[in-house]
């Protein structure tokens, strides 16, 4: 630290100089009263104080005045006068930086300054006073008596404040820079420099005197390739010579130590007091980088500790070497930590001497001037190669130390830096601990009041305790690192940190610090720290979420197979294949799931009896005959069966239905008239109302969160699929279906105009009509909603019937009609839930995205080859009976695919068919305005969804993605696509459910696909919320069309 | 811990059971309702015993239903933390066994299994001595101590221990 201006003074000059001086301070503290009380509270701060206290009034001064500052500094007696003191003081703090060198120097006035009565015991203070009456001469000696009145004077409440412990946070915030005091400024310099260049400027401030106008400079042995300088301004430092002329300086950056920072600069880091025996710690650099090392001797002169590593040795490679082979010079493999095998090395005839250490008594075995013992490496490292700070050990880490018969003694002396590591606040009121060291160990007792590092504890009555010590009775105040919290058996707890955060369980068991739970959850068991543990009541599973899917969910699988979750890794998770004839598990990637199952169907058991999820069955037959529980999932004909006592698979049991018999009644026979409908119903739900255009075609960002919404079990908001009526606003009066909340707005979908509209949730009046409360169960559209593999849903959908139907035939009967209402608007609506079931957007979620306007969907699907719907497609329509003009157009007329005549208005062939469609296919939209215009196009949406030849489509086969260009859209509804953008890539046959319509953006050549411009060509001139701008190519009008209309042209 | 206590509960019966017996359906919804289930604070409902009273009915507005204050003796189980119980082992596996008593699952960690006992995996996973004296394998009967317990809504389920004085097998179903 470097201070001060001013030549070398006469040492008179200097005396009196003195006096003024003091004379200044002592103002100076009944000016600035709270800067001498704080003063000097730590030695820290006592540096800067020292500081600051002569420093501080020219501060004042310099900011009250605003005088320049060559000026203050240059005139001003009185200034002047004070910068021989400042200099003596650059000395005295030098030294104590540096070295003590000057000490001894010193030495022969010590005797002087016991004269002076200056006996404060307080190291810093004492050199302080020893230096302050450096400059006088013994003929000096009738002041003396003078100077130490005031040197008492001045330094008595400093003193007096020195050993005052009760330093309150608001003085020593006092003590803390702010915006007036000087700054500090990092410069560059050097390597190894760092002490020259702080001596470089010393001399030059001895040397230029006030010209050079910084504070101080610090050079801090830790920090290397800087040095901190102190000046008010930066041009102090860089232009007006400070750091000019230094060749070890690199002015080129100059930094700005914010203030916040600034303490940290001066504050010391313990860290000689952390390394002692056995402390964790971890190797920095060489083969052992990252590597757990206990420490076992210290040699704090020398800067070298002895640590204790597992060694990580290729005795192949070392017997080599000692032989004096050539040894492989590669450096890339790192051999695994092992203990060292004496016998090994000795079969691979490397030396191993034994010898006994002369101070420890201690054997080792040495090999190649390697220390081993007990198959540890004994290794001298400096201290500077290893990190001793926040060394969180690993259980595992922990364990492989352990050697065997060395069990809990190593343990425990692990324990010191376990808890050197443990966070703040640690310890709550109530805890239950037990000391770990010192003279009350294994006192139990429990938390009263934690205050910094002391934790005051309620001892444990014990009788013995009580009758002779009354010091029982109160609290104890015990040093937190002395304390461990402590469990018993039986205890519930919760683990708050660590790998196994989150997880709850029941303690059986506890070693020392190491807790054993038995998990709530996998009823295994679960090894943690007790400091990690929180006693708790509450029972959780840690964690069981990863994205939408959660532990015990029914999820559809990559290729088509699907499982039950019953565990949730970090990033994985566990699933119980849906394979009945043996448990299979595997590790799935949460990318690699499609979607969640989460659609109730009914199977029969062995004898026909209908199986519900929640339905106890017992299992006759296979592996685990004889188990019996509740129905979890049911999906393709396999029960996912929950056994509290089956423990693999977290007590799931995959069967097949018929190798099951239902036991007692089906839980849901009570319910089943009413309910059943919405359970069939919910087979396949075409809703009511055909949908907003927007919703097929492609998953839009708006449409595709509240899918997601949907399909997450929590964060469900109730509201979420009920319909409501919008009480105020511009839309008050109508009704919707809410489709999405976020907030305080509410996003509806109304049902007259086809449009969603945002409203605020205080405007709606949500009690119109309750939803369905299966409606959890239809989320079908989950699959179709994740924008990853959407077009595979489609496909379920149609296996669904495929599988279930052909096993029980009512299940059509039942359903054909059923879903004729559905349709049928004037059907009378009698279980109306049902009906709401259809009409609830999680349903929609099924067919809505591929199938644009469901109604037109089951024509679509019924072609689609491979359904299951395609043996009976006429049947089951004409059967239906359903007024609903479009099903006969489609029985009727066998080509109503518009796609397949490729011109623009492909509506006009079949559009008899169609427009009759519309008011059936419309009914929920009495007397709309919009009505008429849309109905074309959800006409439109009745051929092949949408597709047209020419326009850009993303086709998604077998797994991946390629743009293609539609060349022709064939009867079916599929389409010939040509991959790649230019038509020299293959050809292929694309099911509309494989591709979907890119989206263009703005200035994008535009197809119109559906409304009365289908077909027509244009310019993408705007995007507007969800309407595209478009000039037409032909006519040149400006037309504002809804985006999902809009396919994109190459 | 067996009890024999009076609760109350508000029986909601519907209008067709009105009539002469009344009482009976009554009494029998209560049965059918109450017993086997699990509350918290009292543990498994093992029987009704007894009815103390049954309250005025009140008619409920718009269902018709009548709701019955009615007061029951039953008997209760709960397992306390320290309890000595003795219990059929259902499962055992290399963490350690699960036994019943009644409706209350009792987990005995391996760590709360004496240390001379193993684990033998196999067809019958068993824990056995090391001398095969003692054998606890499925339907193996024990006397445990509760050491922890954990009440869920609908479950009570706790951690026991052998690992004490006068615990262990009590019965053997391979010698027996």
């Amino acid at each position: 630290m470097a201070r001060g201006r001013g030549e070398e003074d006469d040492d008179i000059e200097d005396e009196e100089y003195e006096d003024d001086d003091q004379l200044l301070v002592d103002e100076d503290y009944d000016e600035d009263e709270d800067v001498g009380r704080g003063r000097g509270s730590s030695s820290k701060k006592r540096r800067r104080s020292d500081f600051i206290d002569d420093v501080a009034e020219e501060d004042d001064e310099e900011d009250e005045d605003d005088v320049d500052d060559d000026e203050l500094y240059g005139g001003g007696g009185k200034k002047h006068s004070k910068a021989p003191r400042v200099g003596a003081q650059f000395f005295d703090l030098e030294a104590q930086v540096d070295s003590d060198e000057e000490e001894e120097e010193d030495e022969g006035e010590d005797d002087f300054i016991v004269e002076t009565g200056a006996d404060l015991p307080d190291e810093d203070v004492g050199r302080r006073m020893h230096r302050r009456p450096l400059p006088l001469r013994e003929d000096e000696q009738e002041d003396v008596e003078a100077l130490e009145r005031s040197i008492q004077a001045r330094y008595a409440r400093s003193s007096h404040t020195e050993y005052d412990e009760e330093t309150t946070d608001v003085e020593q915030q006092a003590l803390l820079p702010s915006v007036r005091d000087p700054k500090l400024w990092m410069v560059k310099c050097a390597i190894g420099r760092e002490r020259e260049t702080a001596v470089c400027l010393m001399q030059k401030c001895i040397d230029k005197g006030s010209e050079l106008q910084i504070r101080s400079v610090i050079a801090l042995d830790q920090l290397k390739n800087y040095i901190y300088i102190e000046a008010d301004k930066e041009a102090h430092v860089r232009e007006l010579q400070a750091v000019k002329g230094l060749r070890t300086i690199f002015a080129a950056k100059i930094m700005l130590v914010p203030i916040r920072e600034m303490t940290d600069v001066l504050s010391v880091e313990s860290k000689a007091a952390d390394l002692s025996r056995d402390t964790w710690v971890r190797m920095k650099i060489g083969t052992y980088k990252g590597d757990l090392a206990q420490v076992v001797d210290v040699d704090n002169v020398r800067q070298r500790v002895t640590v204790k590593l597992i060694p990580r040795i290729d005795l192949q490679a070392l017997a080599n070497k000692l032989e004096g082979r050539e040894v492989a010079k590669k450096k890339a493999f790192v051999p695994p930590p092992r203990f060292m095998n004496v016998d090994e090395a000795r079969e691979l005839h490397i030396c191993v001497e034994r010898r006994r250490n002369s101070i420890t008594g201690d054997y080792f075995e040495n090999i190649g001037g390697m220390l081993f013992k007990d198959g540890f490496l004994y290794k001298t490292v400096s201290m500077k190669s290893i990190s001793a700070h926040n060394i969180k050990p690993t259980f595992d880490e922990l364990e492989k130390f352990q050697t065997p018969g060395n069990n809990g003694e190593g343990e425990m002396v692990g324990l010191s830096t376990l808890f050197a590591n443990r966070k703040k606040n640690h310890f709550l009121k109530g805890d239950a601990v037990i000391v770990v060291k010192g003279d009350l160990k294994n006192l139990k007792g429990w938390v009263e009041k934690v205050e910094e590092e002391n934790v005051h504890i309620r001892p444990e009555m014990k009788l013995s305790y009580l009758a002779f010590n009354d010091v029982f009775q109160k609290t104890l105040a015990v040093n937190e690192k002395e304390l461990c919290k402590y469990f018993e058996p039986g205890n519930h707890v919760k683990v708050v940190s660590g790998t196994k955060e989150g997880a709850t369980g029941m303690v059986v068991k506890v070693e020392q610090h190491v807790l054993i739970i038995l998990s709530d959850t996998t009823k295994e068991h679960i090894r943690v720290f007790a400091d990690d543990v929180v006693e708790s009541s509450e029972v959780t599973t840690g964690v069981t979420k990863i994205g939408d899917f959660e532990l015990h969910d029914l999820v559809l699988l990559d290729n088509n197979s699907f499982g039950v979750i019953i565990r949730v890794e970090s990033e994985a998770f566990q699933v119980l294949k849906g394979v009945p004839e043996r448990p299979e598990v595997s590790l799935v990637k949460l990318r690699e799931i499609k979607c969640k199952l989460d659609k109730k169907f009914n199977v029969q058991d062995k004898y026909r009896n209908p199986i519900s999820v929640k339905d106890v069955v017992r299992i006759l037959e296979g592996h685990c005959k004889g188990k019996q529980g509740p129905v979890e999932h049911i999906y393709r004909g396999v029960l996912f069966v929950y056994d509290r006592h089956h423990l693999e698979h977290a007590g799931f049991i995959c069967v097949k239905a018929d190798s099951c018999c239902i036991v007692g009644g089906s839980r849901s026979n009570g319910n089943r008239n009413g309910d059943s409908f919405s359970r069939f119903g919910s087979f396949k739900t075409p809703p009511r109302v055909p949908p907003s255009p927007r919703r097929f075609a492609r998953g839009g960002p708006p449409f595709d969160s509240s899918g997601r919404h949907r399909g997450g079990r929590g964060g469900h908001d109730a509201l979420i699929g009920t319909t409501v009526k919008i009480r105020q606003g511009p839309f008050k009066g109508y009704r919707g279906r809410v489709v999405d909340i976020k907030g305080q707005s509410v996003r509806v979908e109304l049902e007259s105009q086809m449009k969603v509209v945002t409203v605020d949730r205080n405007f709606i009046s949500d009690n119109v009509v309750i939803s369905t409360p299966t409606r959890d169960t239809s989320r079908y559209g989950m699959g179709s909603e994740t924008p990853m593999h959407p077009s595979r849903t489609p496909l379920h959908l149609y296996m669904t019937p495929m599988r279930d139907p052909g096993a029980t035939p009512i299940h059509d009967g039942m359903r054909t009609p059923m879903r004729d209402r559905a349709w049928n608007p004037y059907a009378p609506m009698s279980p109306p839930r049902d009906n709401w079931e259809e009409g609830n957007p999680a349903s929609w979620g099924t067919s809505l995205q591929y199938q644009p306007g469901s109604p037109p969907s089951r024509a679509y699907e019924a072609p689609t080859p491979g359904s299951g719907w395609a043996s009976t497609p006429g049947g089951n329509y004409s059967e239906a009976g359903t007024p609903r003009d479009s099903n006969l157009a489609y029985a009727n007329a066998p080509s109503p695919y518009m796609p397949s005549t490729p011109s623009g208005q492909p509506m006009t062939p079949s559009s008899g068919f169609y427009i009759p469609g519309t008011p059936g296919g419309q009914p929920m939209t009495p007397g709309t305005g919009g009505l008429d215009i849309m109905s074309p196009v959800i006409g439109a949406g009745n051929e092949g969804p949408w597709f047209m030849p020419d326009i850009l489509v993303n086709v998604h086969k077998s797994g991946d993605e390629t743009l293609g260009i539609i060349q022709e859209v064939l009867q079916d509804g599929s389409c010939k696509v040509g991959l790649g953008l230019n038509d020299s890539g293959d050809t292929i046959i694309v099911m509309p459910s494989e591709m979907e319509i890119v989206p263009p953006r703005k200035s994008d050549k535009i197809k119109i696909m559906g409304g009365s411009l289908r077909g027509v060509t244009g310019k993408l001139i705007g995007v507007d919320g969800t309407d595209g701008i478009v000039r037409i190519d032909d006519s040149l009008d400006v037309k504002i069309l809804d985006l999902v209309m809009l396919a994109k042209l190459p | 811990m067996f009890f024999h206590i009076v609760l109350e509960r508000n029986m909601q019966l519907h209008p067709r059971h009105f009539g002469r017996n009344l009482r009976e359906n009554l009494v029998s919804k209560l049965v059918k309702d109450v017993e086997g289930t699990c509350s918290g604070r009292h543990g498994f409902v093992v029987a009704i015993t007894g009815i103390e009273n049954v309250g005025k009915g009140l008619i409920r507005d718009g269902t018709g239903f009548v709701t019955f204050p009615v007061k029951y003796q039953c008997v209760v189980f709960r397992p306390f933390k320290g309890e000595i119980l003795e219990a059929a082992v259902t499962m055992v596996n290399k963490m350690g066994f699960f036994a019943e008593t009644g409706p209350v699952q009792i987990f005995v960690s391996n760590h709360l299994i004496p240390d001379d006992m193993e684990f033998q995996s196999g067809d019958m996973p068993n824990y056995t001595t090391s001398d095969g004296s003692v054998k606890i394998q499925k339907d193996s009967e024990v006397r445990l101590k509760i050491i922890g317990t954990r009440v869920d809504a609908t479950e009570i389920f706790c951690i026991g221990t052998i690992k004490d004085d006068f615990l262990g097998v009590i019965n053997d179903p391979t010698t027996a």
